[in-house]
């Protein structure tokens, strides 16, 4: 597994899998996490709002995409520290296929935990006709040496 | 009653009325479901390598964490909501475990337009998650809300029309008793 050293900035990563997002998928997260916005789980309200298929929360959007990235990022380090700037492009539906890469912003030791660094980067989400659906930087701790 | 775009005021602040108990199902049903493969979400034994074995029990995942907090704030905030549009300064100052219940409130930050949209308007909301032990979440929130103006009617035609056969059929018949 990746360690601080190997975050060199610029460095980027294609993460491994993909996921096409099912409708089992998109029912189950919004209704397991409270998204009471009727077209995250009823066909016949997303199509009043004005999808010919479902919509997907940006939030399972944002979480598979970050899951993906996790084997390459950091899945070795520590604790989460954030995650800024995360915007959504062109609404996911149902059936669509995700994909993440991400680049080492920067890094540096952590001043408050000797023997930890700071690692940022920032990750990109496409949809099967490579529209970017989702961008964001994000933080965690992550052990030197 | 759902709330629409023009029932916002910058500088409310709503305290969500549901609170939800983590379980590790959440964790880690969740987790696996959107491929994060971080052991700290479902593999109690490699806590003993992770953070110098700081943690004791299975770390929340952040993305689930927010979904959480966002989802409590859904129905007072984003019931007539139709795109997310994005979430920034994500923060988790302290873990969330299993058993943790988790409650949410919200503060408007801004109602602007849309351009290019007159029937929907951007809401930004800050919100802050707590446990008994204090605040575990921070974020804030931009989310495309409908404007009463131009969906309220359509909205409630819609509602009207996917119950009427429902209470057709109790107007219609007696009930037995």
């Amino acid at each position: 597994m990746r360690q601080y050293a190997d975050f060199v900035p610029g460095r980027t990563f294609a993460h491994h899998w993909g996921r096409t997002v099912t409708e089992t998928d998109a029912v189950l997260f919004a209704t397991q996490t409270h998204q009471y916005q009727p077209a995250l789980f009823n066909r016949r309200y997303a199509e009043h709002d004005g999808h010919d298929t479902p919509p997907v929360s940006g939030l399972l959007v944002f979480a598979i995409v970050l899951g993906l990235s996790v084997a390459d990022l950091s899945e070795s380090g520590g604790t989460f520290l954030g995650a800024d700037a995360i915007t959504f492009g062109p609404t996911v539906h149902v059936g669509d296929t995700l994909a993440a890469a991400s680049v080492v912003v920067s890094r540096r030791p952590s001043t408050s935990r000797p023997g930890w660094g700071i690692v940022t980067w920032r990750t990109a989400g496409t949809d099967q006709r490579d529209r970017v659906v989702v961008t964001y930087r994000r933080s965690s701790l992550v052990r030197i040496g | 009653m759902t709330r629409y775009l023009e029932d916002f005021t910058v500088g409310e602040s709503v305290d969500h009325r549901r609170g939800h108990t983590v379980c590790t199902a959440d964790n880690q049903m969740l987790s696996l479901l959107t491929m994060n493969t971080a052991q700290t979400h479902y593999n109690s034994d490699s806590l003993r390598d992770y953070m110098d074995g700081e943690f004791a029990a299975p770390l929340l995942n952040a993305c689930v964490a927010l979904a959480l907090a966002v989802g409590l704030t859904s129905d007072d905030m984003a019931a007539a909501a139709l795109d997310d549009l994005g979430y920034d300064a994500l923060r988790m100052p302290a873990p969330v475990h299993t058993g943790d219940t988790v409650y949410a409130s919200s503060e408007v930050l801004a109602v602007d337009e849309q351009p290019g949209r007159p029937d929907v308007g951007v809401l930004a909301y800050r919100i802050t998650a707590r446990t008994a032990s204090g605040v575990v979440l921070t974020v804030t929130r931009r989310v495309l809300v409908k404007r009463r103006s131009h969906w309220g009617a359509r909205d409630a035609a819609f509602d009207e029309r996917c119950h009427r056969a429902a209470l057709d059929h109790l107007t219609a018949t007696e009930e037995e008793t």
